[in-house]
């Protein structure tokens, strides 16, 4: 499938409009970046890859820095070539495509758990890897080196139990 | 009456740790799974965060053992993307040669265990000897038996001279053999086919709706082989160097066995393809570039299947966002169809057949 051959397939479709840019990677591989301007028109994507017998590879989150909210990319694939779709919510929700691409299954499940992005219409709502003691959306926060190599917490518990230890 | 069975997470027959929940009916035959991930997740996503460029090609050969180079392999041709770096030719041979090692290993030793799962340890014992050759390689070339090396942000820090390219050669020649013998027995083995034949099926129509990739596509008759559909490297300016794919229709735990095989001696194949024909040059173009603000998605054939690394910076020396997806991240979802149906005493031989790594998926 050519890449122009996707654009054509979703330009009548996407209410919200969207950003389209070609990319090639170092050794001539062409994929595609699509930036959607409404975030509800990921179902069309994902329909529209369905018909190509595409899969979703993977999808991505980050919490913007410049904006509340955060940025999703889902990585599409169709026949070898990579479509990037990006959306950005404001609200921590997203349409999940899971019911459309059952590839995207873990991807959706994944940010939910980390960045607290909910995939509405998601069929499975039990945790991917994290245990349920952890907050959703951990990957939000800001957490120290410190304390993610060596688990040391940001109280002066183990400094008090050195002191204590030095003592004796 | 309903059989209410759990195995793991941690038990002899698991190589890493994962939890079975099964239901099953009076005769064995699973009604029902649940399976519970979670057990070994360190965060690596978060902490690639707080590393620098440079500390990052150390941590992530540290995501996983079996396919540690293929990470900083695909995480230095993100960085690349980005830095517009245009690898030497010579470090673009030596890349595909250390993967190549590494699929030969990678391969051997879930052949292995499945054999072991089989009680089959005549042929167990087989494959590991023969295995035990390219670990031999690997610790004299790369000086360490899992952990390559090989990889910098702009080639490579190895190279081959006339003395270590002998030495692969000559050690090829020793495995080629044994390698073949392997694979007939493999093919041919009444105890294995019995055990694995007709078992853990995966129709062609779930593993394209699932997503799979590698061995597990090819041994349901899909090849979506990132060498072949989207070539990088080496693969990328030699096409004849790309693996002819073994595709099986079967979808069950020999056909994946046997994909795996195949891709073993395409493996030898391209790495005396490349030693036969090194190009000359530099091993990399400087130990230290500058990593500009930019964004890159980037994918290679890991032994398992696709991976794939998202890469996002901002010209600092730390990513904004890093994240990569290991092929068992989307095998795993199969095993719920393939397990289903199934028997209980089957169900780790078909976890095995994934060639789960659940410290790459779970990072």
């Amino acid at each position: 499938m050519k890449i122009e051959e996707f654009n054509n397939a979703i330009k009548t479709k996407i209410a919200g409009g969207y950003l389209f840019r070609e990319d090639k990677d170092n050794y001539g591989n062409l994929s595609a970046w699509i930036t959607l301007q409404d975030k509800k028109d990921i179902e069309t994507i994902a329909k529209t890859v369905k018909a190509y017998k595409g899969r979703c590879v993977v999808a991505t989150g980050y919490k913007n820095e410049d904006k509340e909210g955060h940025t999703v990319i889902y990585h599409f694939d169709i026949d070898g070539t990579l479509i990037n779709v990006e959306l950005f919510t404001e609200n921590e929700t997203i349409v999940s495509i899971t019911p459309i691409l059952p590839s995207a299954n873990w991807a959706e499940r994944e940010l939910r758990e980390m960045y607290a992005v909910e995939p509405i219409g998601h069929p499975n709502k039990d945790r991917l890897f994290l245990d349920y003691s952890i907050a959703k959306g951990v990957l939000n926060e800001y957490i120290s080196l410190s304390k993610m190599q060596l688990g040391v917490s940001d109280t002066d518990i183990l400094w008090n139990n050195v002191k204590k230890e030095c003592k004796v | 009456m309903t059989q209410k069975i759990t195995i793991g997470p941690f038990s002899p027959e698991l190589e890493e740790s994962v939890y079975f929940k099964l239901e099953a009916d009076e005769e064995r035959t699973i009604t029902h799974v649940e399976i519970i991930n979670g057990f070994i997740h360190r965060g690596m996503e978060s902490l690639v965060t707080k590393k620098n460029f440079m500390q990052n090609l150390i941590l992530t050969e540290r995501v996983c053992s079996l396919c540690s180079n293929n990470h900083p392999f695909t995480y230095a041709l993100a960085v690349e993307k980005i830095a517009g770096i245009k690898v030497p030719m010579r470090a673009e041979a030596l890349r595909v040669i250390a993967d190549e090692v590494k699929r030969v290993a990678s391969d051997l030793f879930n052949l292995s265990m499945l054999t072991h799962l089989a009680h089959n340890h005549e042929l167990m014992r087989d494959t590991m000897n023969t295995r035990e050759h390219m670990q031999d390689l690997k610790e004299i070339i790369w000086g360490n038996r899992m952990d390559m090396s090989a990889n910098l942000l702009s080639g490579t820090k190895y190279d081959l001279d006339e003395r270590k390219i002998k030495l692969i050669l000559e050690t090829l020649d020793i495995v080629e053999p044994k390698l073949r013998d392997l694979q007939e027995r493999y093919e041919t083995d009444e105890q294995l086919r019995k055990k694995t034949v007709g078992v853990g099926v995966l129709p062609k129509e779930d593993a394209l709706e699932i997503g799979v990739t590698g061995p597990v596509a090819r041994g349901s008759g899909i090849n979506n082989d990132v060498r072949v559909k989207a070539p990088y490297s080496l693969y990328a300016y030699r096409p004849k160097l790309r693996p002819k794919v073994t595709l099986r229709e079967e979808g069950d735990v020999h056909a994946r066995a046997m994909a795996r095989f195949g891709d073993i001696l395409e493996a030898v194949r391209i790495i005396r393809d490349v030693v036969a024909d090194m190009p000359e040059g530099d091993t990399y173009v400087e130990k230290r570039p500058h990593i500009p603000a930019g964004e890159a998605v980037v994918r290679t054939e890991a032994p398992r299947g696709e991976l794939i690394y998202y890469l996002k910076t901002d010209g600092s020396q730390k990513p904004v966002r890093m994240r990569w997806k290991v092929p068992t991240f989307t095998n795993w979802e199969a095993l719920k169809v393939m397990i289903l149906g199934d028997k209980v005493d089957n169900v780790t031989m078909i976890l095995n057949s994934i060639d789960p790594c659940i410290s790459c998926t779970e990072r």
